[in-house]
């Protein structure tokens, strides 16, 4: 141990001391910083296009939506890449605005956060109006940030409370037929207590509780409940005295009271088996459940606790990359995308709502008189995420960059809540941590 | 500077530069062949550097430089993802951290959590692990077949290991826990839930814990147990010893060393906990709040709500936490060589 080698380690530590938290910074501040330089270019070449991959046949609708435009015509070329669904948010995250492609899908409520960081630009002046005034309005909210789209989806999502209408008959129990008969909290709440005698396990609700509620489950299958119950999760940017107002306690108090009557639904079967009368989820599982009852599933709405019935909405969009350089390129590939060829097969293929109005009107399941037209009512009321009224149904997911704070700390509540704990201290408890994160982000706003 | 009987790792610069003249007022031990042991003693340092070479880089690497990083980054407001450049917050993180009711009440509790979790798991596991160990340590046919079974969950890993006791504890009744209690109580007992009631939860995931890890500890101990000669026991035994005795007075003496070891192990183990929670609240109906472990916190904070100052404080505190209980049990334990 020499001195000389003494004095290297001192200097070497030092340095280490004072570099590091510059290397932090840089690392962490590198995010932003750059502004949003779409650029029309020529409209011809080639484009690169980001997807989540997807159930098998949702990837293959994709595939081969994009082989068909390659070879309807020569000038735009485009290459489809797969990525996992668990990883594509992150991804997306993780990759700076730079290195984006110029088309990419997302999933809705994460769409803020990515104008935010200024990896999205407007898409308005590339896709054409036809493509925009065809979209429904309830996929044209979930895209909309101050005035301007970012995103267009191809499929829309909705709510529904599933019902096994020979369980319902034989207890007795009165069902609404549609939105405008809606039933109440508490006549729902009766309906359980009615079913629940009669059933040989006691149980008469599925609430999909399998995966816990501190999820995005929890907020697009519950948050409906806040709404309906006239609150919401934010309101001008503001947690407090919307998400812990006194009705959204006593509907959360309701929601809780509702847990003796609840499967827990490990095997995922109860509705489908006939375990339950009642399933509390999304059109998704329509496949599923048509398959196992036939003619006794009907489509029934969310109870209303107050403030009309509410539904969550929204689902994966596609979207124009900020650095993309042949955005007339990509807005020409949208087009394509979202006519009623490709809308229509990726519906088809995964069975959710069409997001165009035309593809919607020829929807087999969704059309006036399918078996599934009681989503398609809902999303024809849609609120937007702000503007939630007592007749408006299809609420979308706060379009805010603070949004997965947002969705972090309510579901945390929900789950809680859900577990016994009282509903009043959690949500104030959300609440308050939801404002102090928008605080330290200078309320999220968009430069 | 005391005198030095044995060779340590180098000798002193000061003593090499010293003249040769020996101070007046100690008096010097006679040292012979001194400039032959420095030698060595040099060439064993920098042997000793080369073969420790490869861990210690690592440690810099992959623990010591992000673990600077995140002293530093829980002085700033960082967000993932963030266009806004991070602001110096100095020491409000700790203070959220320690003493805002919202932020110090879940924090606290996991701490208590992870305490909880170690202090039963410790004894219980190792006590485990020794049990099984006597147990498999005897001459029977198809003695590896059984200890390649008590093993056989530590090759599992944790998450699925998760899954499967989410069936076992699921909450209806349907749960293999609650048919089988309802089986055996003639049906007087309902559907409980394991997980989701806050009574109960932390023990559900403790068994489950003790159940996948303590194979590991018992295939150590094992180990350990077949180290002690057979004479001993033999003289134990001539000596009239109940079999009690020679547990008391030979195996553990004999296995004090190991038994130290897996003890220090399954503490550092038992602090990293996160796996089994992460899963079971996500996926499994536990009660998170009851359960709630720093490393859940931390995990938590950072990824899904992009808080990494938050989240770097909360590590920084954890690990002052852990080295000054890690400090504390090697003075309480200190393992004897014996060799």
């Amino acid at each position: 141990m020499s001195a000389i080698s003494r004095r290297y380690r001192r200097t070497f530590s030092t340095g280490l001391a004072l570099a590091l938290p510059l290397v932090a910074l840089a690392a962490c501040g590198g995010g932003g910083g750059t502004d949003a330089s779409a650029e029309a270019g020529s409209g011809t070449g080639t484009i690169k296009v980001w997807a989540h991959q997807g159930a098998a046949s949702e990837a293959a609708a994709l595939q081969s939506a994009v082989k068909s435009f390659n070879s309807s015509q020569d000038k735009i070329k485009v290459e489809l890449t797969l990525i996992p669904d668990n990883d594509y948010t992150k991804t997306i995250t993780a990759t700076e605005a730079a290195k984006l492609p110029d088309v990419l899908e997302f999933d809705g409520p994460t769409m803020a956060n990515f104008v935010y960081n200024k990896k999205l630009a407007p898409i308005d002046s590339y896709v054409s109006a036809t493509t925009m005034s065809n979209a429904t309005d309830a996929i044209k909210a979930q895209g909309e940030i101050g005035g301007k789209h970012y995103g267009l989806g191809m499929f829309d999502s909705g709510l529904g409370m599933w019902g096994n209408k020979k369980l319902l008959d034989a207890a007795g129990v009165k069902y609404p037929t549609g939105l405008s008969d809606d039933w109440t909290a508490a006549e729902f709440t009766a309906a359980l207590k009615v079913l629940k005698a009669k059933d040989a396990d006691g149980k008469a609700l599925d609430l999909q509780e399998t995966g816990g509620y501190a999820n995005e489950w929890g907020t697009y299958g519950f948050a409906p409940i806040v709404w309906s119950a006239g609150g919401s999760l934010i309101k001008d940017g503001k947690a407090e005295g919307a998400l812990d107002a006194p009705a959204v306690v006593s509907a959360l108090k309701t929601f809780q009271s509702w847990k003796p009557y609840v499967d827990p639904n490990t095997d995922g079967n109860a509705f489908a088996k006939g375990r339950v009368a009642l399933s509390w989820v999304g059109h998704w599982m329509y496949p599923a459940y048509s398959k196992a009852l036939g003619d006794d599933l009907v489509a029934l709405p969310l109870p209303d606790f107050g403030n009309g019935p509410k539904t969550g909405q929204g689902s994966w969009a596609w979207g124009i990359g900020a650095d993309t350089k042949n955005a007339k390129a990509a807005g020409a590939f949208l087009d394509t995308l979202l006519d009623d060829t490709n809308v229509t097969a990726m519906t088809t293929a995964n069975g959710a709502v069409p997001a165009t109005k035309t593809a919607l009107a020829k929807s087999e399941l969704y059309k006036q008189g399918g078996p599934l037209q009681l989503f398609a009512d809902q999303l024809a009321k849609p609120c937007g995420d702000t503007d939630i009224t007592k007749s408006c149904v299809a609420v979308t997911r706060p379009v805010t960059a603070g949004y997965p704070v947002v969705t972090a700390k309510f579901s945390e509540a929900l789950n809680s809540i859900y577990g016994g704990a009282d509903p009043k201290s959690a949500l104030e408890k959300a609440a308050r941590a939801i404002d102090q994160d928008f605080s330290d982000n200078a309320g999220y706003q968009l430069q | 500077m005391k005198s030095v009987e044995r060779a340590p790792g180098a000798p002193h610069a000061r003593d090499q530069a010293q003249p040769v003249t020996p101070p007046v007022t100690s008096v010097k031990p006679v040292r012979p062949a001194r400039p032959a042991r420095s030698g060595r003693g040099n060439r064993d340092w920098l042997h000793g550097l080369l073969m420790s070479a490869p861990a210690l880089v690592g440690l810099i690497a992959f623990v010591g430089v992000p673990f600077g990083y995140a002293v530093v980054l829980s002085f700033y407001n960082v967000r993932l993802g963030s266009p806004l450049a991070p602001s110096f917050f100095g020491l409000e993180q700790y203070r959220r951290l320690l003493t805002d009711p919202d932020l110090s009440g879940p924090f606290l509790r996991a701490l208590l959590n992870n305490l909880t979790f170690a202090v039963v798991v410790v004894p219980l596991q190792t006590g485990l692990a020794l049990g099984l160990a006597i147990l498999l340590n005897r001459k029977l046919k198809a003695i590896g077949f059984f200890r390649s079974l008590f093993f056989m969950p530590v090759v599992f890993p944790m998450a699925l290991v998760a899954v499967i006791w989410r069936l076992i504890l699921a909450r209806g009744d349907q749960g293999m826990l609650n048919s089988a209690l309802h089986a055996v109580s003639f049906g007087n007992w309902g559907a409980f839930d394991w997980l989701g009631d806050g009574a109960t939860a932390m023990a559900s995931i403790i068994v489950l814990s003790v159940w996948q890890g303590v194979g590991f500890q018992m295939v150590i101990l094992l180990a350990g147990l077949q180290q002690i000669p057979t004479e001993l026991y033999e003289a134990a035994r001539l000596d009239r010893a109940t079999a009690w005795q020679q547990f008391r007075h030979v195996t553990l003496p004999g296995i004090r060393g190991t038994l130290v070891f897996v003890v220090m192990l399954t503490s550092v183990l038992s602090f990293r906990v996160f796996d089994q929670v992460y899963v079971l609240i996500r996926g499994g109906g536990l009660d998170e709040d009851a359960t709630r472990t720093v490393m859940y916190q931390a995990v938590t904070t950072a990824f899904d709500q992009n808080n990494i100052g938050q989240a770097s404080a909360i590590t920084v505190v954890f690990f002052l936490i852990v080295v000054a209980m890690t400090i504390v049990q090697r003075r309480v334990v200190r393992p004897d060589n014996e060799d």
